[in-house]
């Protein structure tokens, strides 16, 4: 593990990024770079998790940034960031490669490829920091480029709702990330030190301040993760940004949050505090049974994968509050695998929206008829996102139901065992929602078979305009091209694989909580 | 009884003073200007001074000296004198210069207008930026008070300067009321602390209400007006009503002026009589300031939300900023003092890009509406850029990082000893980036027909805008060189 790898992290996309712009008037070269970039970052990644071991070697880069406040630059890798790294650098590349064939329809691919790769170097530092102040730093260089991407590209039919999510989410944001700043610098007024490492070690969270901080923290990562009742930004922002920003939002963003509360969170909180960890999985709880039925109710394609989001987060927030190591690997693996399956299930979406024009599940039917593969596909994503065993999405949430059965001594026993009650009833929701998804959108008979009402008119004109050759009589629709497969077999390969292997990713992050925790707790 | 000058000390401040002189005779000698670069020499004769001001207070940073003492009849103690120069003075002397050379610069935009006497003006403007040097060296109340009468009375002047500008007249005339007001205010403030505690100087006055000496009341009350006082000058809620009038009312080079340069020696006013006159009184007014800090950011905020009038946003975002500066005065500690200066000169320097900016908008669209800037950065990357990174910085979001690391100076001082006002301002950093990146999106978009939105950039304004966002970018890769020396200020 050597310094270079770990800074490099951070800099090879931010590089990449001002290529790409630097090149902005020869539209394919540029975009060429970007997709060079965000597969350079991806190979960095896979060098730098290859070199670093599963416990945490705080050490490697640890400088004075800003003496005067404290502010050091300090980054690492452990079992626990590692698997997130990759899987950021992986989705980044992936949807960097799906713009080289998909004009995301407003133009400036340029513009949006280069905010992907700013938005990729400001996440790497924040999974990588092990600073407070640091973290926070990096949490923000995201919010903008994040602002732009779904201000500037997203749904065409509607800008001003479009704007509206984005200001909402990145105010939200903000306001989560302040507190949470606020949390963090009252615990370094506390103990004078804001390097989490040395926290987690040694700092007994107590009294009032230690209290307030925890508070603060929760508040302002539950906004980012999102906790209900503070999801309000989610579902908008994640439906009206282009497909390439749902992806990163849902794939990369909200990790930000989950991972905040497991590195960031954990050793400024306490079990032993009567309310805080059970109210919080209670949240979390509610959330997952809230989302699930949002979700029965969704009319819209990416508003229902949006509210899933919601729900598969609560998963993560409940393993988080167990403070087991259990929890923790419950937290990271759901995280993973909702990247991957979440980011799957945008880009499919993103595709239905290309070729029929609207993402409206009353309009959509029979996927199965006239594009199998894109129908396939998304029948594999939507069973890996309800807890099909066998795949990714499966392990996180049996895990975390595990892991609220068993929490920690400190907490009330009883309490979670109602918890996990209630958030299996939430598998329960989930899957009625996906498999009523896929009875109503993939199977039936298809539509062209019967043109008659005006709705399907206006889907064969918009398929015309996709592929002139291919719309005899409508009924033909193009499937998966190789771009696509391109982009979509890794994350389906990676779902797949990490559904047979768990432990390909539960041996190292145990070994990482063990060690950053202090031991198993 | 004379007194032994220290030359050196009292330098700056009196290059500015004879700057103004020797502005306001060459203009006279000169007569009215023949060409348009010849209608510059005012502006480049203040940036001059500015400079020269600036050889000496670079020489003074690192030895803390005092001078004009009072000689031959020392009662006890240190012999009491009337003007110091220490970091903190040095801080803000470099805010002054650095705010009086931009704004120089942005007031050249009406050269070409022909409607403002540009020798009077920058005589006006030297005037006032040797009061605000004087007033951070003042080290007892009179020359305190003289100081901030120095900074405001030209200032006025300058608002109203501008021929047949009756919007003009009217600013001038609301800033000269509330001015006079603030000032019998705070005279008010200041005679009874004198007969609290037998003393004008500030050294004096500290130990007097310390070792508990005199009406303790008195003290409190000649205190507290004395706070309001200046409270009028930073437009602290709630004496803030005269802020977006003003603003709008005046040139757009004497608003950024107010909002950075006038706000500025409020501030610096404030930190020396609390700090440096009443620490004894430290838990009297830390919760007066604090509540003080919270309404202004908030009310501010809130006000900003709701304006379509570029100017006018500015002013109530400058009565926003004015409440972050307060924060750390509201926790009570003297090392908020160090990070009250360290935002002050971050604020300083992107709100002055950002009504740099707004001035070469204003050549064209006098009225100033949020919607005349649609598609600057496209049709004007020149300016669009820096004010989109002005308004980034005042937001506080990357890449604006030095406004950010303003922010977290300001939070870190207050979560632990105030953590609830830490709190109302994190919500209020929320509200603040709601307008801010309003504007921003609409300098971002394109504009609303071809070429609406290009300019012919007047090149004084050019150069302010260049040297703002110069410094923004490269305190934003390297903050520790504004913020280390600044936090150092007071320990």
């Amino acid at each position: 593990m050597t310094e270079v790898l770990l800074d490099g992290l951070v800099a090879v996309p931010f590089v990449f990024a001002l290529l790409t712009r630097l090149l902005g008037r020869r539209e394919s070269l540029a975009v060429g770079v970007a997709v060079a970039g965000g597969l350079a970052t991806f190979a960095w990644s896979v060098a730098a998790v290859a070199a670093s071991s599963s416990v945490l070697d705080a050490g490697v880069v640890d400088h004075p940034w800003i003496a005067r406040l404290g502010v050091r630059w300090h980054l690492g890798l452990d079992g626990i960031s590692s698997p997130l790294v990759l899987m950021t650098t992986l989705v980044v590349a992936l949807c960097l490669v799906s713009l080289v064939r998909h004009d995301p329809g407003c133009g400036g691919r340029v513009e949006l490829a280069a905010l992907l790769l700013v938005i990729e170097a400001g996440v790497l530092g924040s999974f990588t920091a092990l600073d407070l102040v640091l973290f926070f730093v990096f949490f923000e260089v995201a919010l903008i480029p994040m602002w732009f991407v779904i201000s500037g590209w997203g749904d065409p039919g509607d800008r001003a709702g479009a704007l509206r999510a984005a200001t909402r989410f990145l105010v939200f944001t903000v306001l989560g990330s302040a507190l949470m700043l606020v949390g963090f610098l009252v615990v370094r007024s506390e103990t004078g030190t804001s390097d989490i490492v040395v926290l987690a070690a040694s700092y007994r969270p107590g009294g009032t301040a230690g209290v307030t901080a925890a508070v603060l923290v929760a508040l302002g990562l539950a906004v980012k993760t999102p906790v209900w009742p503070l999801h309000v930004w989610l579902p908008d922002a994640h439906s009206k940004a282009p497909t390439v920003g749902s992806v990163m939002l849902a794939a990369v963003l909200l990790k930000l949050g989950t991972y905040g509360f497991v590195r960031f969170w954990l050793p400024l909180a306490d079990p032993a505090w009567r309310l805080l960890a059970p109210f919080l999985a209670g949240f979390a709880v509610v959330g997952i049974v809230y989302a699930s039925l949002a979700c029965l109710a969704q009319t819209d394609l990416k508003r229902l994968i949006a509210y899933s989001s919601v729900g598969h987060m609560g998963f993560v927030v409940l393993a988080v509050t167990t403070f087991t190591t259990g929890g923790v690997q419950a937290a990271v693996y759901a995280s993973v695998a909702h990247g991957l399956i979440t980011g799957l299930l945008f880009f499919l979406a993103g595709a239905v929206k290309d070729r029929y024009g609207t993402g409206d599940l009353r309009e959509l039917t029979a996927l199965y008829g006239t594009v199998p593969r894109l129908g396939g596909l998304f029948a594999f994503a939507a069973m890996a996102s309800l807890g099909l065993p066998g795949l990714a999405g499966f392990w996180g949430e049996m895990l975390a139901i595990r892991s609220a059965v068993l929490p920690a001594a400190a907490l009330p026993r009883a309490t979670y065992a109602v918890l996990a009650v209630l958030a299996a009833v939430g598998v329960i929701l989930t899957t009625a929602y996906f498999l009523q998804l896929v009875r109503g959108m993939l199977q039936g008979t298809p539509v062209a078979v019967q043109p008659v009402n005006v709705d399907v008119e206006s889907v064969e004109l918009a398929t015309s305009e996709v592929d002139p050759g291919t719309s005899m009589a409508g009924a033909v629709r193009l499937d998966v091209d190789r771009a696509e497969w391109l982009t979509w077999t890794p994350l389906a390969l990676l779902t797949l694989v990490l559904g047979v292997a768990p432990g390909l990713l539960l041996g190292p992050v145990a070994d990482a909580a063990a060690a950053y925790f202090g031991g198993p707790r | 009884v004379t007194q032994d000058i220290d030359w050196l000390a009292v330098s700056p401040p009196l290059v500015l003073a004879l700057a103004a002189v020797v502005v306001l005779l060459v203009d006279a000698f000169a007569g009215p200007p023949r060409s348009r670069a010849a209608a510059l020499l005012p502006a480049s004769l203040t940036v001059l001074a500015v400079a020269l001001a600036a050889v000496p207070a670079v020489r003074l940073w690192g030895a803390p000296r005092e001078t004009l003492c009072i000689g031959g009849r020392v009662v006890e103690g240190p012999v009491p004198c009337s003007f110091g120069v220490n970091e903190l003075t040095l801080v803000f002397w470099g805010v002054v210069l650095f705010g009086t050379a931009v704004v120089a610069l942005i007031g050249t935009v009406v050269v070409a207008e022909g409607r403002t006497p540009a020798g009077e003006w920058n005589f006006l403007l030297l005037c006032s930026a040797s009061g605000a040097l004087t007033i951070a060296a003042s080290r007892d109340l009179v020359t305190l008070v003289v100081a901030l009468e120095v900074v405001s009375l030209p200032a006025i002047a300058m608002t109203g300067l501008r021929r047949d500008d009756p919007a003009a007249a009217e600013a001038s005339v609301k800033f000269f009321l509330v001015s006079v007001v603030s000032t019998a205010v705070m005279l008010m403030g200041v005679s009874l602390l004198y007969g609290a505690t037998g003393s004008v100087f500030l050294g004096s006055v500290d130990a007097s209400l310390a070792g508990g000496g005199g009406p303790h009341r008195v003290a409190v009350v000649g205190g507290l007006l004395t706070v309001v006082g200046l409270a009028f000058k930073v437009a602290a809620v709630p004496f803030h009503m005269w802020v977006p009038d003003t603003y709008v009312g005046a040139p757009v080079a004497v608003a950024a002026y107010l909002s950075v340069v006038s706000k500025a020696a409020g501030l610096v006013g404030l930190v020396l009589v609390l700090e440096g006159g009443m620490s004894a009184l430290r838990d009297t007014w830390a919760p007066v300031l604090a509540v003080l800090a919270a309404l202004t950011m908030t009310v501010g905020n809130v006000q900003a939300l709701r304006q379509r009038h570029a100017v006018r946003l500015l002013a109530w975002s400058s009565v926003a900023q004015a409440g972050y500066i307060l924060v750390p005065l509201g926790t009570g500690t003297v090392s908020g003092v160090g990070a009250s200066m360290g935002y002050l000169a971050v604020y300083a320097l992107v709100n002055l890009g950002a009504f740099a900016a707004a001035a070469v908008v204003g050549t064209r669209y006098p009225g100033q509406q949020l919607s005349d800037y649609r598609g600057l950065a496209r049709e004007e990357p020149g300016v669009g850029w820096p004010m989109a990174f002005a308004l980034l910085a005042l937001a506080g979001l990357p890449p604006g990082v030095v406004g950010l690391l303003a922010k977290v100076v300001v939070l870190d001082a207050a979560a632990g000893p105030v953590t609830w006002l830490a709190v109302v301002m994190a919500v209020n950093v929320a509200i603040g980036v709601v307008y801010y990146v309003r504007w921003l999106l609409l300098l971002v978009q394109p504009a609303s027909e071809p070429g609406a939105s290009t300019y012919d950039v007047p090149n004084g304004v050019a150069v302010a805008v260049g040297m703002t966002t110069t410094a923004g970018v490269l305190f934003s890769v390297f903050p520790g060189w504004l913020l280390d020396p600044v936090l150092s200020v007071l320990g």
